[in-house]
């Protein structure tokens, strides 16, 4: 198969306000996962385990951690000599009343359509957990009646956010519109939802005929909504996903995924998948385990020294838990110390966040105290600077 | 092009002393400390050297090391016009070039060196375990106007015995080299670690390749004829952690020296850091069964077992109700339920069934080779 049948569209322009302050610094698609990686390794995965070399990436405001993280690609065998990984800088919150913004924004993802050369390309985003089959994805469009094919995961409805967006699927099995998910009546033999990935997979030159007819329109159209009006113009195949599937949009959905990690059937079948998934790879000593240490059911990182416990977290590279500290049903990112004797339970530290010595933190399963990036938190008045949604 | 010095990385050792472990492998290519292979230490400290053109010598088993070093990226050994290149023996006009010893690998192989016209070559052994830096020996080399400088370790007077030890005279220019003496003189131990002046080196090797072809080792033959011709020969004494693991007990203690917090090594200290090629693994996974003490785990392990004092590399599995003491267990062994593995090496692949006993002492580590297979089959977890 020629390499370039297939090219790819990382959008990164995702909304991020429901996950702050975890993403103040940084997309929905660099947030830490699982204790090594960031999310936009799952659709970067997927996407070098189809064979696709050309990937266009969509920046977010802040781009420093995806560049940071992705470089050249190397990790997931996208720095080829054929295609590769093209970066196009931010543009979303431009004046888009300005014609000059407004070609800009088309000619970035068109002159990248038309370089690649492809028959067909999938447009996603980077925050979703999941391990898709992206060749499985395009023989299914081959096999369809629609232009555009949809992705979507079963769910019941106490498990998504009632704003959340569903597919309509007629009973001919064709996706017609996008609707809350409070407006589809679920599945009456499995109860469950049929949940819009925000993935499509469509002919390249579909793709470029509607940015191109997207173009010449008055008001100003973003390619999630092109696609969106699209699907409901001609209809689209649905494609059902059946793997382990999180859409992170809230500190809570980050939360239960990272703990859904912790259950030895998803770790093994996300992780330890044929399709494997790939992350920059660092140079990280080994974790130690003092004596006296004592941890149960958690993902560890390398480089960490654990004298404490761990009990039912996610551990992140290099972090310290210090003797008699305790931490349980938590994340604690890469770099973040843990002083003598604290007890942290329900509690999110992102990256370098230092606790002092005895200090109890306590969130709750609905709502985790999430610390800022590089905090201190060195007495109990301080614990206050954590922050609970 | 042309490079200040080069180094050259004498990797064709069999390691016959380390028995099932070097079956199928070069002993450089050997795991070591959960993360690592024995080579990983010489490379990183080239790269960490500013050392940036690196000859690898091969000839024993060299598939698994050629394998790992690749193009030497992961070393920061990929730049242009430098960089690693892993040497192997081959045919030529003048019959098949396999290497009878450490100078003759070098002789071997001038066409490769020449390539780069270096002024300097640093000889170095790939089957060290040290942080060392070569500039600091190079710009000794320099200062001493030496035509060879030989790394020496001070070892104590009755370690001595087992090591070519370099006397010296007072400006540490060595005036005698004894192989392994019975009352040793001095106690400089060389460490295999050499810096020669090109041009010399050369001379003396296409002298002797032309005529009777006695320049085989440097311990043997190069550093015996540098002093009889009185070329300026001086020793270098290197201070800090060295360990030759060229035995089954050597390489286990070396292991169980790495997994103390305040180990010399220091491998932790990120202003020298030991890099190596590793695939990107998820987590380690330690479930709700696991004991975990004094032990260093890696990423893509699985432990459900009771870990002591042992030292777990990358991928391995453990079962439940296994008790692992005082080990070391290379990459990708998957140990069974109800296992007992106590002072042993566990090698590569390797696979111990459930119930399946592993027991050494201290002074006689058990060993269970690479891929070999033990008991019988692992129930899938």
């Amino acid at each position: 198969m020629r390499q370039n049948n297939v090219s790819a569209i990382i959008d990164l322009n995702e909304p991020s306000d429901a996950l702050l302050p975890l993403t103040q610094f940084r997309p929905v698609g660099t947030l830490p996962f699982a204790g090594r990686y960031r999310l936009i390794d799952f659709p970067l995965s997927a996407i070098s385990n189809a064979g696709i070399r050309d990937v266009g990436m969509f920046m977010p405001r802040s781009a420093r951690s995806v560049q940071d993280h992705v470089r050249s690609g190397d990790a997931w065998n996208l720095d080829s000599i054929r295609g590769g990984i093209f970066t196009f800088p931010y543009v979303a919150n431009k004046d888009y009343s300005d014609p000059a913004n407004r070609r800009r924004y088309f000619d970035d993802y068109l002159t990248f359509l038309r370089k690649s050369d492809s028959s067909y390309t999938i447009v996603i985003g980077a925050r979703n957990v999941d391990n898709i089959n992206v060749q499985e994805v395009q023989q299914f469009h081959v096999e369809g009646n629609n232009p555009i094919t949809v992705l979507y995961k079963r769910q019941l409805p106490d498990k998504v956010n009632a704003n959340e967006e569903a597919l309509n699927i007629s009973d001919a099995g064709d996706v017609t519109t996008i609707m809350k998910a409070s407006e589809i009546t679920p599945d009456p033999v499995n109860h469950m939802v049929p949940m819009h990935m925000g993935v499509y997979f469509l002919r390249t030159s579909l793709l470029i005929d509607l940015l191109q007819n997207a173009s010449q329109r008055e008001e100003f159209i973003r390619l999630p909504e092109i696609l969106h009006e699209a699907l409901e113009v001609y209809n689209a195949n649905g494609y059902e996903y059946t793997g382990f599937y999180a859409n992170i949009n809230t500190i809570k959905r980050y939360f239960d995924a990272n703990m859904a990690m912790l259950d030895e059937a998803n770790y093994q079948a996300l992780l330890f998948s044929q399709r494997e998934i790939y992350t920059k790879n660092l140079n990280e000593i080994p974790t130690f385990f003092s004596k006296g240490s004592d941890v149960n059911t958690s993902l560890l990182g390398t480089g960490c020294r654990i004298e404490g416990q761990a009990n039912h977290s996610v551990i992140f590279r290099r972090v310290i838990i210090d003797r008699s500290a305790k931490v349980e049903n938590s994340i604690i990112m890469q770099g973040s110390k843990i002083g003598p004797g604290s007890k942290l339970n329900y509690v999110i530290l992102d990256k370098g966040v230092v606790i002092g010595p005895h200090l109890t933190i306590e969130g709750t399963p609905e709502k985790p105290i999430i610390f800022e990036k590089n905090m201190s938190v060195l007495r109990a008045s301080d614990i206050k600077k954590g922050v609970q949604h | 092009m042309s490079t200040e010095m080069l180094a050259m990385i004498l990797a064709g050792g069999q390691g016959s002393r380390l028995g099932k472990l070097t079956k199928s492998t070069a002993k450089p290519a050997v795991p070591f400390g959960g993360r690592y292979r024995i080579i990983d230490f010489a490379l990183s400290n080239c790269f960490n050297s500013g050392v940036n053109t690196v000859g690898v010598v091969t000839q024993y088993q060299p598939l698994e090391l050629n394998a790992h070093i690749q193009n030497g990226a992961s070393w920061g050994l990929d730049e242009k016009n430098a960089g690693v290149t892993v040497l192997q023996p081959f045919a030529s006009r003048e019959g098949e070039k396999w290497f009878q010893g450490t100078a003759h690998a070098i002789y071997q192989n001038i066409d490769y060196i020449d390539l780069y016209q270096p002024k300097y070559i640093l000889i170095l052994s790939g089957d060290h375990i040290y942080k060392m830096d070569y500039e600091a020996m190079f710009n000794y080399h320099k200062a001493k106007k030496a035509a060879l400088t030989v790394g020496v370790l001070p070892v104590s007077m009755e370690e001595a015995t087992r090591f070519g030890i370099m006397n010296t005279d007072e400006t540490e220019r060595i005036i005698e080299f004894e192989e392994k003496p019975k009352k040793p003189k001095s106690n400089l131990a060389s460490m295999g670690i050499y810096i020669f002046n090109w041009p010399t080196l050369k001379k003396y090797l296409v002298d002797s390749y032309s005529t009777d072809g006695k320049m085989e080792d440097f311990g043997k033959d190069v550093i015996p004829a540098y002093l009889s011709h009185n070329e300026p020969t001086y020793a270098y004494a290197f201070h800090g952690y060295w360990k030759d693991v060229g035995t089954i007990q050597s390489l286990w203690q070396a292991n169980m020296e790495f997994l103390e917090p305040n180990n010399e090594l220091n491998i932790g200290d990120r202003e020298w850091r030991i890099y190596s090629k590793n695939d990107a693994l998820p987590p380690m996974y330690v479930t709700k069964s696991a004991k975990v003490n004094n032990s260093m785990v890696v990423d893509g392990c699985y432990v459900a077992g009771d870990i002591e004092h042992t030292i777990l590399s990358q991928n391995v599995k453990v079962g439940t109700g296994t008790v692992i003491k005082d080990s070391m267990v290379m990459p990708n062994a998957v140990i069974g339920k109800d296992v007992t593995i106590d002072h042993a090496i566990i090698g590569e692949r390797a696979i111990i069934g459930d119930g399946a006993s592993v027991i050494g002492t201290e002074d006689d580590i058990a060993v269970v080779g690479f891929q070999e297979v033990l008991g019988k089959e692992v129930e899938d977890e």
